[in-house]
């Protein structure tokens, strides 16, 4: 085949739906990126207009190495899935400059379905499918347009067509994504890097928590299978932070507890437990979320020595796991010797002041030492806040409880659990989410990152783990009614989330819209992207009963010949020729046109005669005689085969 | 996959061997005989997968290890969609050419070394268009669209090298629309010819004498060019006559009147050329039929099979120059077929 260079429309329509693809990448990518491909695109353009020359293969070569260098320098390392991505937009941008000939249009329409697919890799999100899917029409136009002849117009009909084509292989797609088998993974690629986590982090210091109350993304969604909790027990514990360190609480990595300290909560399976279905979007870290106490059977999911659930690897797209919770069963009633220890120590020498207090009110009992904090909380001026100012001293305690008295939910779990382990009771910070907002169309509460909550568990003796939430003291209202109203005149609620639809949830439509879009957002995260080969079985064994080889293939050929059967009838119809008396007709009308140019036909004059004769007088490409020459060969049937009838004979010398 | 079989009849062609090749043209023979309108039936169509569609694939395996490994549902979402894409492109590209007609309309006569145009027509069906169609001949290819119900006319040029009845080669009708990603083709075997003329040399000096002065008169080849003046054109004069200068003038058609045009009459006689073999001959014989045309002299042909009656004129040259083509040759077309 000759080489076919590429046509300027598809070059255009191509380059308008390469922007289209990395768009969403957008945010994730360096500026520089962005401008290599608009520089490739606008010379690319010049070169269409010919005002640009196509740059020497040298240069194109030094381009390619200097992006490649450039996008080390910009992520450290070439490893990982956003410099893939941004090596994958660098050479798209660089193939521009040299896509002349009409089998690079092919190569830039792969390159754009790859770039399609590394989006998903990054979110599976229903916005973001649609966003492809119409990004995908506009490549597949871009191949139609490729294929046309030279000058065709640019019209609806490509698109259209590509729309149709696309659509016509929906079914076949849905039969496949149902039936192909989901095996493990073949090998292990380069993940996210350089991903800030979101969510509750595992330190909690002053300010970690309420920097979270600025944004109203989800963090999770949990369906529940009968009734939603009451809001005073929705508290989603995440982490057990019961260790002081550095003026902050850290968490215990389970390596390193001694092996007889391991052992996981096991629910009595006599009280009825509340199941729900919790559907996390990524945070890159461990943490996985449940009302207290939970188990979970979902794969990937371990329990914990401090009776909360985590993830083997960090959370990197959105993750669903079944929950059961059996709300106030007692845990850990008997504490060893070595926990008891653990769970009471605190660097000596710090906050003095809060030492003297302490010394001072002491109780004859641990309950009652606690009352007596709480009671202090509420009745001493504390405020609930998401400014406090600022506490740059080792003694935050002190500054705390005696000088300041404002802050959010870690400084009163911070100061409530140091209170506590000041006179040996056993304390710990425990972070997670406290709320949700309630969705009625699908029984689903939605948390987001503003419900991030810090409090505080004791042990006692004769009840095992207790909640303590300090907060509570402070401001009631955080937890009967949520933080909103906790925080109804705070400039900092929602800061970073300006446009977010929970903005507008004062309107009633808007919030319609909202919680049905959610509900909406839910199915698909459930049945779609978290279809997996459990899941398939399970489908599959509704539908079919019994799994055997022979249903797959009849439903992959059954879907095959669904669209395929009309798509062949459809094509292979045969429309009626045309009626000998049309012909006719069609004949009569242009020999009337021609008596017209003083041409008539005589009586009786055989149409083949006529035409040979009017062929003299007329031009050889007149479209008159063109149509004439038809009309005949189909009263004929057969056209003249034999046709020399022609006046300019010219001699040429032979080459 | 059921998708490629559906379309029944539909081939899949892989280059072959030459014996196996031989075998092959005869199977294409008897499979796609010469006929002057054929229809693209589903048998005599074929599809493969262009090295785009190749390529397309190659990229589909990419993306399915993408999904497999990164275990992503949307990513197995679009692969499947993409791949589905493809069969449903087999089902689009074959019913671009399906029921395409392509009409043998008329061959133009040449002289050997020039082009011999060939005048086809592509009929559409009803409803759909047919579009990216290629004509494909080793020498000409045309790419063109075809309208629902419309008819397409195609011109091709052939190179021609011997006297007689030339017989085009089968025609390749190919189209990639709409995806580029498969090819769809067919071949036709026109039932078309077109007659090639003997090439004109220049006789030998003394011949041109000896036939000049057989005829009625002398060559008054001054004379030729005298001009007399104008009368109206009436039909049957010769165009190269015509005052076209005037006509653009808007005045009405006349013709010029030149001094001594009826004074000539001329043989071109086979037997006045005995030392030529029979092409040399024929060769001579059209040259002096194009020299006493373009002089607008009265000229006859007188050939061993064969006699033309003395006239002038497009049409008698046409005659003369057709007689000296087919001498020697039969009617029906030699070889090919």
């Amino acid at each position: 085949m000759p080489q076919q260079a590429m046509p300027p429309l598809a070059m255009t329509w191509l380059m308008a739906s390469l922007v289209m693809v990395m768009l969403p990448h957008v945010p994730r990518m360096p500026l520089w990126i962005l401008l290599v491909y608009a520089l490739a695109a606008l010379w690319r353009l010049q070169m269409l207009r010919a005002r640009l020359p196509m740059p020497a293969v040298a240069i194109r070569l030094l381009c390619g190495l200097g992006g490649a260098l450039l996008v080390w320098l910009s992520f450290g390392t070439l490893i990982g899935l956003e410099p893939m991505v941004a090596v994958l937009l660098v050479a798209t941008g660089l193939k521009l400059l040299e896509a002349v000939r009409l089998r690079d249009g092919y190569v830039l329409v792969c390159l754009g379905l790859f770039l399609a697919i590394t989006q998903f890799l990054f979110s599976q999100s229903l916005p973001l499918v649609l966003w492809i899917m119409l990004s995908s029409v506009l490549l597949v136009t871009a191949l139609i347009l490729l294929n046309q002849t030279p000058g065709t117009r640019l019209s609806y009909r490509q698109p259209l067509l590509a729309l149709r084509m696309l659509a016509l292989a929906v079914p076949m797609m849905v039969a496949l994504f149902l039936l192909f088998p989901r095996i493990d993974p073949l090998w292990s690629l380069p993940s996210r890097i350089g991903q800030g986590s979101t969510g509750m982090s595992d330190v909690l210091s002053p300010g970690s928590v309420s920097r979270l109350a600025r944004s109203a993304d989800v963090a999770f969604r949990a369906q529940f299978v009968d009734e939603v909790p009451s809001p005073s027990e929705r508290y989603w514990r995440g982490m057990v932070l019961n260790r002081f360190e550095g003026g902050a609480w850290r968490r215990t990595d389970m390596r390193q507890l001694p092996p007889n300290e391991q052992t996981v909560f096991s629910p009595d399976r006599l009280s009825a437990a509340i199941r729900y279905r919790v559907i996390m979007e990524p945070s890159q870290q461990r943490w996985l979320y449940g009302l207290p106490y939970a188990q979970s059977n979902s794969p990937g999911v371990v329990a914990s020595p401090d009776n909360h659930l985590l993830l083997q690897e960090p959370i990197t797209g959105q993750f669903a796991y079944d929950v059961e919770t059996w709300l106030g069963v007692r845990v850990d009633q008997a504490l060893s010797p070595w926990r008891r220890d653990y769970e009471q120590q605190l660097p000596p020498g710090l906050n003095p002041r809060t030492r003297a207090w302490v010394a001072a009110n002491g109780a004859t009992t641990p309950r009652q030492f606690i009352e007596r904090v709480l009671a202090y909380f509420r009745t001493e001026p504390f405020y609930y806040t998401l400014e406090p100012p600022p506490i740059a001293d080792e003694d935050f305690v002190d500054r705390f409880v005696f000088d300041t008295r404002r802050g959010f939910c870690e400084h009163y779990a911070y100061a409530f659990v140091v209170i506590m382990r000041m006179v040996g009771i056993p304390a710990r910070v425990v972070g997670g989410y406290l709320g949700g907002e309630y969705n009625p169309v699908n029984n689903t509460l939605i948390v987001r990152q503003f419900d991030a909550h810090a409090w505080a568990e004791v042990w006692l003796a004769g009840e095992g783990w207790r909640r303590v939430d300090p907060t509570a003291a402070v401001a009631p209202e955080r937890v009967s009614l949520g933080l909103e109203a906790a925080l109804a005149d705070d400039p900092g609620f929602l800061a970073s989330s300006p446009l977010s639809a929970y903005r507008f949830k004062g309107i009633g439509l808007i919030n319609w819209l909202r919680l049905r879009y959610d509900a909406v957002a839910w199915r698909w995260q459930a049945f779609v992207v978290g279809f997996d080969s459990d899941r398939q079985i399970r489908v599959l064994q509704s539908w079919f009963g019994e799994l055997r080889p022979g249903w797959f293939v009849m439903v992959l050929f059954g879907s095959a010949l669904l669209v395929l059967l009309p798509l062949t009838w459809w094509m292979h119809r045969v429309r009626r020729a045309p009626s000998p008396l049309a012909t006719e007709r069609r004949f009569a009308v242009i020999a009337e046109q021609l008596a017209q140019r003083g041409m008539a036909r005589g009586p009786a004059e055989p149409p083949l005669r006529f035409l040979k004769r009017v062929r003299h007088y007329l031009e050889k490409n007149d479209p008159l005689l063109l149509e004439l020459e038809q009309a005949v060969s189909a009263l004929y049937q057969t056209p003249a085969q034999f046709n020399s009838g022609s006046v300019e004979v010219k001699v040429q010398h032979s080459r | 996959m059921a998708a490629v079989k559906t379309p029944a009849g539909t081939l899949l062609f892989a280059p072959l061997t030459a014996p196996l090749q031989r075998r092959y043209q005869r199977w294409l023979r008897r499979r796609l005989p010469p006929a002057r309108v054929i229809t693209l039936e589903q048998r005599r169509l074929f599809i493969f997968p262009t090295r785009a569609g190749f390529f397309f694939m190659l990229a589909l395996l990419v993306m399915l290890l993408a999904a497999i490994n990164y275990q992503n549902n949307m990513a197995y979402g679009l692969t499947f969609w993409l791949a589905m894409l493809f069969v449903v492109a087999v089902h689009f590209t074959h019913g671009n050419l399906l029921r395409l007609t392509v009409v043998a309309v008329s061959a133009r006569s040449a002289f050997p070394g020039q082009r011999a145009e060939f005048r086809l027509q592509l009929r559409g069906t009803q409803r759909r268009g047919h579009c990216g169609v290629r004509l494909l001949w080793p020498e000409s290819e045309a790419f063109v669209d075809v309208p629902p119900g419309a008819d397409v006319t195609v011109n091709l040029f052939l190179p021609v090298t011997s006297r007689g009845w030339f017989v085009p080669p089968r025609l390749t009708i190919a189209s990639v629309y709409p995806l580029g990603l498969l090819r769809c083709w067919s071949y036709a075997q026109l039932d078309m010819r077109a007659l090639v003329w003997p090439k004109p040399l220049t006789p030998p000096s003394a011949v041109i004498t000896d036939a000049s002065s057989s005829g009625a008169g002398d060559a008054n080849q001054s004379g030729n060019d005298d001009f007399l003046g104008f009368r109206d054109y009436r039909e049957g004069d010769s165009l190269r006559r015509v005052d076209w200068r005037g006509w653009a003038r808007e005045q009405p058609l006349q013709t010029r009147v030149l001094a001594s045009p009826q004074s000539t009459h001329h043989w071109l006689d086979w037997a006045h050329f005995p030392q030529g073999d029979t092409e040399q001959r024929l060769s001579w014989l059209c040259w002096l039929a194009l020299h006493y045309d373009a002089q607008g002299q009265v000229y006859g042909l007188r050939l061993p099979t064969v006699t033309i009656e003395q006239g002038t004129g497009p049409r008698h040259l046409e005659a003369v120059l057709t007689a000296l083509a087919l001498y020697g040759v039969s009617d029906r077309p030699r070889g090919a077929l």
